[in-house]
C-alpha cells in the first residue's frame, strides 16, 4: 500500500513537471497569436518571429494557416479562427483551441493579410519550426519538403539544422535538400554543385533525375559532364529496379496461381481426377476465413490479428472434409472415366456455389486484413506490400510441406503407390479406397488453405472459385500433370510473363496472350513443361 | 428408311407438328392461346437443340469432349448480330448511318475493317459458317495433329472460350464490349418485334434443327461415321489401319462448329441480344449436360436433352431461382453416375430388353469412356 | 528374293534407358520370321518403330529398300502396307464383327472417300471370306466387345488379313488361345507367309517351333542370335539370358 502511494506521488509529480513548461509557453503563444491581427506588416513580422521562437506544437500549423490565408478574424466576436472549405460551405475552427465554430457566413470573417516579405518570413519560420520539431517523422517530412522546394534561401537554415540533427535518415534527407537547393542557387560555386550532383546521384530516384536532367545542358562543361554521368547511372539503376519490381509483381501473381493450382496438382496431377469443383473448395476456404473473422469480431475482437492463423486449419478441415465427401460420394464411382468425372464435379461446383450463396448471400463479403498484413515497405526503389509478401511465403510454405508429405511420409508413399499401380497396392494390403479419399481430401484441404490467403486480396463472393478454375488448370497442365515441381515452375513463370507483358498490352490482353500461349504450348508438348516421359506414358 | 429410323422419325414428326402448331396458335387462332413470348422461347430451345446435336456429333461419335462449343455458337451469333446492327442504319440513338451506337459512344472514327460487308445479309450468312468453321479448323488442326486428346483437349477448349470471352469483353475489340450487340430493329426489312417475323424465325429454327439432325445422321451412318466411332473407342488401332485420325477429327469438328454457328445465328434475332457472356465456360459445359442427359451418340437424344434442360431452367429460374443451380448441379452428378446412356438410352434399353451382361460389356470397353448403343449401329449394317 | 524391311543401326532411348540399341535386322519378302526375347528386350519398341509410332534416335528403317519408314506416322506406315496385331487384342468393341472387318478392308482411307463410300459386292464377298477364314461368320452381327478373348484374337487376325498388308507384324497371337487354336494360328501364319511377309513376336516356344521358321533373339535392344530355333537354342548366350532363366 505504502509502495503504491509513493508510486502515485511520483507519477503526479512527473505530470506536473511535464505540464508546467507548456503552461507557461501556452500563455505566451496564445497572447502572441492574439496579437497577430494588430499593427502593420512590420509589427506582424516581429510577432511571427516570436511565435516561431515559442516552439509551441501549434505554431507551425497556425503559421501555415496564416501563410495560406486561412487565418481569419470573426467579425462577430473578433476571435481568431482557421477556416476551411467543406463543399460549398466555409467552416471555422478556433485558432487556439481547435474548437469547432460552425459555418461562417460570407463576409462574416476577415482575413489577416500578409505581403510577399511576410510570406518569405513565414516560410522560413515554418521550415525552422518543423525541421526542429521533436517528432522525427515531422522532421523527416520537413526535410523532404525542403528537398522538393529546392529553394536556395533555405540553405543556411538547413546547414544550421544539420549541425544539431542526429538522426541518420533525417541527416541524409537534409543533405539531399541542401544539394537540391544548391543546384537551384545561381550563386553556388561549381565545386558545391558538383558535390550536390554526387549527392543526388546517390539518391538515384525520379526526383533526382528531374533535378539533374536540365543540368546536362549546363554551360559549365564540368557540371554538364557530371550531370550526364549521373543521369545515365540513375536511369540504369531505375531500369534495374523497374525490372525487379516487375519480377516481384510476377512472383506475387505466381504465388496466387501456385496457391490456386497446388491442390489441383494433387487431385489432377497425382490422382488424374479432373476436379472442376476445385475453385469452389478455394471459395469454401475463403468463406471459412470470413466466418472465423465474424465470430472473432463478435466475441474476441482482441484476437483479430490471429484470425488468419485460426482460420487456416479450419479452412483445411472444412475444404478437406468436403473433398473427402466428394470423393466418397461421387468421384470414386467414376475412376477411369475422366470426362464423366469432369462433368460430375462441375455439377458439385454448382451445388457448392449455390449453397454458399444461399447461406452468405450473393454479394461480396468483407474479409479484413490483420495489422501485420497491411501496409508496405520500401526495398530500394521497390514497394513491397506485406500482404503480398506473406502470401508468397505462405504459398511456398504450403508447397514444401506438401512436397514433404508426398515424398517423406507413409501416407505420401501410399498415395504414390496407389496412383502408380492400384492393383499391386491393394494386394500389398493398402486400403486403396481410404488412400483415395485421403489424397483427394489433401488436395481439397490445400485448396481451402489457398482460400484463406486469397481472401486477403480478392473479393470473397460465391463466384470466387470460378475465376480461378481455368487459371489453375492451365498452371497444372503447363507444368506437366504429375509433376509438383512443374506446377511451381509453371505458376511463377506464367505469373512473371503476365506481369512483364502488362505494361505493353494491358492486363486483360496479357492474360489472353498467356492463355493463347499455353494452348499453343500444349500442342507442342502435350505433357507440359516437366513431362513425365517414357514408355508407360506413351502406351 | 435410310436416314430416318424409328427414333428419328418420331422426333421429326413431333418437331413438324410443333413448328406448325405453335405459329398457328400464336397468329391464327382467336384468343391467341400461344403468347408471343412463348414462340421466341421455344425458338430459343430449338437453337439450343441444334447446338446440342452439334456437340453430340463430336462428343458422342468421336469422343472429343469440347468445352468450347459455346464459343462457336457465340461467334455465329455475333456474325448475325453484326448484320442486325448494320441494318439498324441511322435509326440508332445517335442516328449515325455508318456506325452502330456503341461505336459512336466509344468515339470510333470509322467502321473497323472486319465490320465491312456485314451490311449484306448473304455475307453475314457466309460468315456465320465461316468464322466458327475457321476457328475450329485452326484450333483442331493444331490440337489433333499434335494428338492432344481426352481431358487435355477439353481443358484447352475451355481455355479457348475463356480467352475469347475476355477478348470480347474488351471495348477495343469493336464488338460492343460488356453490352455486346443489341437493340436490333429488323432483319431483311421484317420487324423483329412483329409476331409474324418471330413465327418465321421459329419455323426456320425448326427447319435448321431438322436439317442439322439429318446431316449429322448422314455423317454418322456413313463409313466415315464408323471410322469416327473407331477413333472414339480405339484411336491408336484406327491409325494402324491406315486412317489419318487427325483428318477425321478435324472434319467432324469443323462441321460441328459450323452447325453451332448456325444455331447461334438463329438464336440472336430471337432473343434480341448477343454479349460476351455467351462465351463463358459455364455455358459451354451446360451444353454437355444437355447431351449427356438426352443420351450421348443418339443425336435425337441430345436435341431432346437440350429442350428438357432449357425448359426446366426457364420454369425453375422463374419459380424458385434458388433451386435452379442445385437442380442443375444434381443433374450433372446423377446423370453421370446413374444414367451414363442418358434418358434415351434408358428408354430404348428397356424397350429392347437389353441384357445386363451386354450393358456391362459396353461399359467395360476400353478407351476413355464410351457408352454407345450397339443396336443402332448393328441395325443399319446388316442390310448392306 | 528382295529385301522387304531393313533396320540398320537403330537406337532409341527413353529417359536414358536404351530400349533399342544399335539394332540391325533384315527381313526378306515373303519370309516368316519369329522374334523372341525376354521382357524388356525391345520387341514392342521395335514394332513401334517399324509402324511409325515411335521415331528412332538414330539409324534407318528402309521399306522395300526405297522408302524411309522413320518419316512415316502410323497411318502412313499402314498405307504402305504394314499391318499390326497387338498383344492385347484391340478391336472396335462397340461395333459389329462385320464392321470391324469392313473398316479394315484395303481401300481408300481419306475423309471424303469414307463419307461417300458405298460397299461394293466385291467387298461384301471379301468380308464373308475373311469371316469364314477366322470362323466368325456366325458372330458377324454381334458386337465385337461381346466376343471371347480367343475370338477377339481371331477377329484381329481377320482385320489384319482384310488390310491385305505386305508385312504383318504379329504380337503374341497365341496368348489366350487353346492349344488347338494355337496350332491353327501357326498353320494360318505359315499359309500367309510367302504371299505376305510375316514377323511374329512370341513367348510360347511350342508355337515358335510350330512356325518352323528363322528365329531372331533380341536382348537389351539388339540382336543376340539369329537362325533356326535349334540353332539359337544351342547358343549358350541365348540360354543364359533367355531360356535359362
Amino acid at each position: 500500500m505504502h509502495f503504491l502511494l509513493r508510486l502515485l506521488g511520483r507519477v503526479l509529480g512527473l505530470c506536473v513537471l511535464l505540464i508546467a513548461p507548456f503552461m507557461v509557453q501556452a500563455q505566451s503563444f496564445d497572447d502572441l497569436v492574439r496579437a497577430l491581427p494588430e499593427g502593420k506588416f512590420d509589427d506582424r513580422a516581429k510577432v511571427i518571429a516570436q511565435i516561431a521562437q515559442t516552439g509551441d506544437d501549434r505554431a507551425a500549423d497556425t503559421l501555415t494557416a496564416l501563410l495560406e490565408g486561412n487565418l481569419h478574424v470573426l467579425k462577430a466576436d473578433d476571435s481568431l479562427v482557421v477556416i476551411s472549405k467543406r463543399g460549398t460551405q466555409t467552416i471555422a475552427a478556433d485558432a487556439l483551441s481547435g474548437e469547432d465554430r460552425g459555418v461562417v457566413k460570407k463576409r462574416g470573417s476577415k482575413k489577416i493579410r500578409v505581403n510577399n516579405a511576410l510570406r518569405r518570413e513565414l516560410r522560413a519560420a515554418i521550415g525552422r519550426l518543423t525541421l526542429a520539431h521533436p517528432d522525427p517523422v515531422r522532421r523527416l517530412a520537413a526535410a523532404e519538403a525542403a528537398f522538393k522546394a529546392a529553394d536556395p534561401s533555405q540553405i543556411a537554415l538547413l546547414h544550421s539544422v544539420l549541425e544539431t540533427e542526429e538522426n541518420k535518415k533525417i541527416r541524409g534527407a537534409l543533405t539531399e535538400a541542401v544539394a537540391a537547393s544548391q543546384l537551384a542557387d545561381a550563386e553556388a560555386t561549381t565545386a558545391d554543385k558538383l558535390d550536390a550532383i554526387s549527392v543526388l546521384r546517390k539518391r538515384g530516384d525520379q526526383e533526382a533525375l528531374t533535378l539533374l536532367s536540365p543540368l546536362v545542358q549546363s554551360d559549365d562543361p564540368a557540371l554538364a559532364e557530371a550531370a550526364e554521368e549521373a543521369v545515365v547511372k540513375i536511369e540504369q539503376s531505375k531500369r534495374l529496379w523497374g525490372l525487379a519490381q516487375n519480377v516481384w509483381f510476377g512472383m506475387s501473381l505466381g504465388s496466387v496461381l501456385l496457391l490456386a493450382a497446388i491442390g489441383l496438382a494433387i487431385t489432377f496431377g497425382v490422382m488424374g481426377v479432373i476436379n472442376m469443383a476445385h475453385g469452389e473448395l478455394v471459395m469454401l476456404g475463403a468463406y471459412t476465413t470470413f466466418a472465423v473473422q465474424e465470430a472473432i469480431r463478435g466475441a474476441f475482437p482482441e484476437l483479430f490479428d490471429w484470425s488468419l492463423l485460426i482460420a487456416a486449419p479450419l479452412a483445411f478441415l472444412v475444404a478437406g472434409g468436403v473433398g473427402v465427401a466428394i470423393e466418397r460420394g461421387c468421384v470414386r464411382y467414376l475412376y477411369g472415366r475422366p470426362l464423366e468425372t469432369l462433368l460430375a464435379t462441375w455439377g458439385i461446383s454448382l451445388i457448392l456455389q449455390q449453397t454458399v450463396r444461399s447461406i452468405f448471400g450473393p454479394n461480396n463479403r468483407e474479409v479484413g486484413n490483420p495489422s501485420w498484413m497491411s501496409g508496405a515497405f520500401e526495398l530500394g526503389q521497390m514497394t513491397i506490400t506485406y500482404n503480398r509478401l506473406w502470401i508468397l511465403l505462405f504459398a511456398l510454405a504450403v508447397f514444401f510441406v506438401l512436397l514433404f508429405v508426398l515424398k517423406k511420409t507413409p501416407i505420401g508413399l501410399q498415395m504414390r503407390a496407389v496412383t502408380q499401380n492400384r492393383q499391386m497396392a491393394a494386394d500389398m494390403g493398402i486400403r486403396t479406397g481410404w488412400v483415395d479419399a485421403m489424397t483427394f481430401g489433401l488436395g481439397a484441404g490445400i485448396a481451402g488453405l489457398a482460400g484463406v490467403a486469397l481472401s486477403q486480396i480478392d473479393n470473397v463472393s460465391p463466384n470466387l472459385g470460378q475465376s480461378y478454375i481455368v487459371d489453375s488448370f492451365m498452371v497444372v497442365v503447363f507444368g506437366g500433370a504429375g509433376s509438383i515441381w512443374g506446377t511451381l515452375a509453371a505458376a511463377f513463370s506464367l505469373g512473371i510473363a503476365n506481369k512483364f507483358m502488362e505494361p505493353w498490352t494491358g492486363a486483360v490482353l496479357a492474360k489472353i496472350l498467356v492463355l493463347v500461349f499455353i494452348i499453343l504450348f500444349i500442342q507442342k508438348r502435350p505433357r507440359g513443361l516437366f513431362a513425365v516421359r517414357g514408355r508407360a506414358v506413351d502406351q | 428408311m435410310g436416314l430416318i429410323d424409328r427414333r428419328m422419325g418420331i422426333f421429326l414428326a413431333g418437331l413438324f407438328v410443333l413448328t406448325v402448331a405453335i405459329p398457328y396458335g400464336n397468329l391464327a387462332m382467336s384468343g391467341q392461346p400461344v403468347p408471343s413470348y412463348v414462340v421466341s422461347l421455344l425458338g430459343k430451345y430449338l437453337c439450343y437443340a441444334l447446338l446440342a446435336v452439334a456437340l453430340d456429333l463430336v462428343w458422342g461419335y468421336c469422343g472429343i469432349l469440347s468445352l468450347g462449343h459455346g464459343a462457336f455458337f457465340a461467334l455465329g451469333g455475333y456474325a448475325m448480330g453484326m448484320h442486325l446492327m448494320r441494318e439498324i442504319g441511322d435509326r440508332g440513338v445517335y442516328a449515325n448511318p455508318d456506325l452502330p451506337d456503341f461505336m459512336v459512344f466509344l468515339n470510333y472514327e470509322a467502321l473497323p475493317w472486319y465490320w465491312h460487308g456485314f451490311d449484306m445479309f448473304w455475307f453475314a450468312c457466309i460468315m456465320v459458317l465461316a468464322v466458327p468453321g475457321l476457328l475450329a479448323f485452326v484450333f483442331g488442326w493444331f490440337a489433333f495433329r499434335s494428338r492432344v486428346t481426352g481431358v487435355y483437349l477439353s481443358i484447352i477448349t475451355q481455355a479457348m472460350t475463356y480467352a475469347l470471352m475476355l477478348a470480347f469483353f474488351r471495348n477495343e475489340m469493336g464488338f460492343g464490349g460488356n453490352n455486346g450487340l443489341t437493340d436490333f430493329k429488323d432483319v431483311l426489312g421484317f420487324d423483329l418485334q412483329s409476331d409474324v417475323t418471330r413465327a418465321w424465325l421459329f419455323g426456320l429454327s425448326g427447319l435448321a434443327l431438322a436439317a442439322g439432325l439429318l446431316i449429322a445422321k448422314a455423317i454418322t451412318d456413313s463409313k466415315l461415321g464408323k471410322v469416327l466411332i473407331a477413333v472414339r473407342d480405339a484411336e491408336s488401332r484406327t491409325r494402324f489401319l491406315g486412317y489419318r485420325v487427325e483428318e477425321y477429327k478435324l472434319f467432324v469438328f469443323v462441321v460441328s462448329a459450323m452447325m453451332a454457328g448456325v444455331a447461334g445465328a438463329l438464336y440472336v434475332p430471337q432473343v434480341g441480344i448477343i454479349n460476351p457472356g455467351e462465351f463463358s465456360p459455364a455455358n459451354s459445359i451446360e451444353i454437355v449436360i444437355w447431351v449427356a442427359l438426352g443420351g450421348r451418340g443418339t443425336l435425337v437424344g441430345a436435341a431432346l436433352g437440350a429442350i428438357l434442360v432449357a425448359g426446366a431452367k426457364t420454369l425453375l429460374t422463374g419459380w424458385l431461382p434458388e433451386v435452379w443451380l442445385f437442380a442443375l448441379g444434381a443433374l450433372f452428378v446423377l446423370v453421370t453416375i446413374f444414367l451414363p446412356k442418358g434418358v434415351l438410352g434408358l428408354i430404348e434399353g428397356r424397350q429392347k430388353g437389353q441384357s445386363a451382361s451386354r450393358e456391362r460389356a459396353a461399359a467395360r470397353a476400353d478407351g476413355v469412356d464410351l457408352e454407345v448403343r450397339p443396336e443402332e449401329l448393328r441395325g443399319e449394317e446388316v442390310k448392306s | 528374293m528382295s529385301i522387304q524391311l531393313a533396320l540398320d543401326g537403330v537406337s532409341r532411348s527413353f529417359d536414358g534407358f536404351k530400349a533399342i540399341n544399335e539394332l540391325s535386322l533384315t527381313v526378306e519378302k515373303g519370309e516368316l520370321r519369329a522374334v523372341i526375347g525376354p521382357n524388356g528386350a525391345g520387341k514392342t519398341t521395335m514394332m513401334d518403330i517399324i509402324t511409325g509410332k515411335t521415331r528412332p534416335d538414330t539409324g534407318s528403317v528402309m521399306w522395300n529398300q526405297t522408302i524411309d519408314l522413320t518419316e512415316q506416322d502410323e497411318a502412313g506406315a499402314a498405307r504402305l502396307g504394314i499391318g499390326r496385331k497387338f498383344q492385347k487384342p484391340t478391336v472396335f468393341e462397340t461395333q459389329s464383327v462385320e464392321d470391324n472387318i469392313a473398316l479394315s478392308l484395303a481401300g481408300e482411307r481419306s475423309v471424303w472417300a469414307s463419307l461417300f463410300h458405298r460397299r461394293s459386292p466385291a467387298e461384301a464377298t471379301r468380308i464373308t471370306e475373311i469371316l469364314e477364314l477366322v470362323r466368325l461368320e456366325d458372330q458377324r452381327s454381334d458386337q465385337a466387345g461381346d466376343l471371347s478373348h480367343g475370338q477377339k484374337q481371331w477377329l484381329e487376325i481377320g482385320m489384319l488379313l482384310a488390310q491385305d498388308p505386305e508385312l504383318l507384324l504379329v504380337d503374341e497371337p497365341a496368348a489366350g488361345m487353346t492349344d488347338a487354336e494355337t496350332m491353327r494360328t501357326a498353320d494360318l501364319l505359315r499359309d500367309i507367309a510367302g504371299k505376305h511377309t510375316v514377323i511374329v513376336v512370341e513367348h510360347d516356344m511350342e508355337f515358335v517351333r510350330a512356325l518352323d521358321c528363322r528365329v531372331t533373339v533380341l536382348h537389351q535392344g539388339h540382336v543376340l542370335a539369329e537362325g533356326s530355333l535349334d540353332h539359337v537354342s544351342a547358343n549358350p548366350e541365348v540360354v543364359e539370358v533367355y531360356l535359362g532363366r
